[in-house]
């Protein structure tokens, strides 16, 4: 399942952070394993679909074996 | 036409992407591969039918391997193929392959033990770097100016549990200017490329080298080609280090670019130009 939506449905709400429950804003086309760094406590954070809900968990680590 | 674009985790690159494809008049379909349920019985797929090909971007090599074959083995075309994420994922085989068809690289030596190691340096000569074979970022790769330092690094790397730690790619130190080069190939051209400079010895920008636009030459660019043609071609990250005496050498391939920082510093549309390019390989 992805986000369908560049246009026409309405905006992703504000999700919350799961490290400072502070909330944090995604945009409208943003994707499922799209990446966003919270300003306010510097959480590097996930976009995924949870039970069909969009929330932000913490980003997976870097592994040995990422990269180019 | 319909791209796919396999995926794990959406970085600026592929956003460009992204937007280059539709820009051009193209649609995306994302594959956000971590949540896939792939039957490998099934080799036709008619969620895939209606794609161009697919363009591999995630970031775990295993996942990149992974998903491509799949993707392949249901008649998908995906860039880069399988074989080549395979040739260049793995230090030992890029540099097998690059040497085996006469491309000049640093001597490099593959032991599997340490007394082997020291005995190889020797014959090397110092400073030796060693590299893991699987690993990008400049991760784990250390220089070792005696043996003593050597001989550190092989105890880190011998309590390491990856089997891949105790297969010793050992290299000829380069002295190479404050920077190496990164040169991008799409297709048979080299649209562009960077230096990537730093007062360290390893130069990866994400590891704070600067990217600075480079105009390479005639016989720099067709080194560049003759080295992405030996794994089979594509688009690929091809990374040279020029020698003191003018000669230049192939440091490795990658097969699943990075360029946010050449597009920032270079404004080369590079996205466009792996899209575009890639279409016109494709298109029936
Ligand atoms: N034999 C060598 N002599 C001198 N410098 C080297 C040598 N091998 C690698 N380097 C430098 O070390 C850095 C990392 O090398 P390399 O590109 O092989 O590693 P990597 O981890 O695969 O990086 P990436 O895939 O992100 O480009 C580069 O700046 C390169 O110029
Ligand atoms: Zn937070």
């Amino acid at each position: 399942m992805q986000i369908e939506n560049r246009s026409g449905e309405p905006v992703v709400p504000k999700l919350k952070c799961p490290v400072c429950e502070g909330s944090v804003d995604i945009p409208d086309d943003a994707l499922e394993g799209e990446l966003f760094e919270h300003q306010e406590c510097g959480a590097q954070l996930e976009l995924v679909i949870e039970n069909g809900q969009l929330v932000l968990k913490l980003a997976e680590e870097v592994a040995e074996d990422w990269g180019e | 036409m319909i791209i796919g674009l396999a995926y794990d985790i959406l970085r600026t690159e592929e956003k460009l992407l992204i937007d280059a494809a539709k820009r051009l008049g193209h649609s995306v379909k994302p594959i956000f591969v971590p949540k896939r349920i792939e039957w490998l019985n099934n080799t036709y797929n008619e969620e895939f039918r209606e794609l161009g090909f697919v363009l591999e971007r995630c970031v775990s090599h295993y996942r990149a391997l992974s998903s491509a074959v799949i993707l392949e083995g249901r008649g998908v075309p995906v860039v880069n193929p399988y074989r080549v994420i395979r040739d260049c994922g793995d230090k030992l085989v890029t540099t097998t392959i690059l040497a085996s068809k006469g491309i000049p690289v640093p001597k490099t030596v593959v032991v599997y033990n340490r007394d082997k190691a020291i005995e190889a340096a020797r014959e090397l000569g110092y400073p030796v770097v060693v590299k893991p074979i699987l690993g990008s970022w400049g991760r784990f790769i250390a220089r070792a100016t005696n043996e003593d330092d050597l001989l550190d690094i092989l105890d880190f790397r011998e309590s390491m549990n990856s089997p891949h730690f105790k297969i010793h790619y050992i290299q000829q130190y380069i002295e190479k200017p404050d920077r190496d080069i990164r040169a991008f190939y799409v297709w048979g051209r080299v649209p562009v490329a960077i230096y990537r400079y730093s007062k360290r010895w390893k130069t990866n920008t994400a590891l704070g080298g600067k990217a600075v636009k480079a105009d390479l030459s005639e016989e720099q660019i067709e080194l560049v080609i003759k080295s992405a043609e030996a794994v089979g071609g594509g688009v690929l990250g091809v990374d040279l280090m020029e020698t003191k005496n003018g000669e230049n050498l192939v440091g490795e391939l990658n097969a699943v670019i990075e360029f946010r920082n050449t597009v920032q510093v270079t404004g080369y549309d590079l996205a466009g130009d792996v899209v575009k390019s890639t279409v016109e390989v494709f298109k029936k």
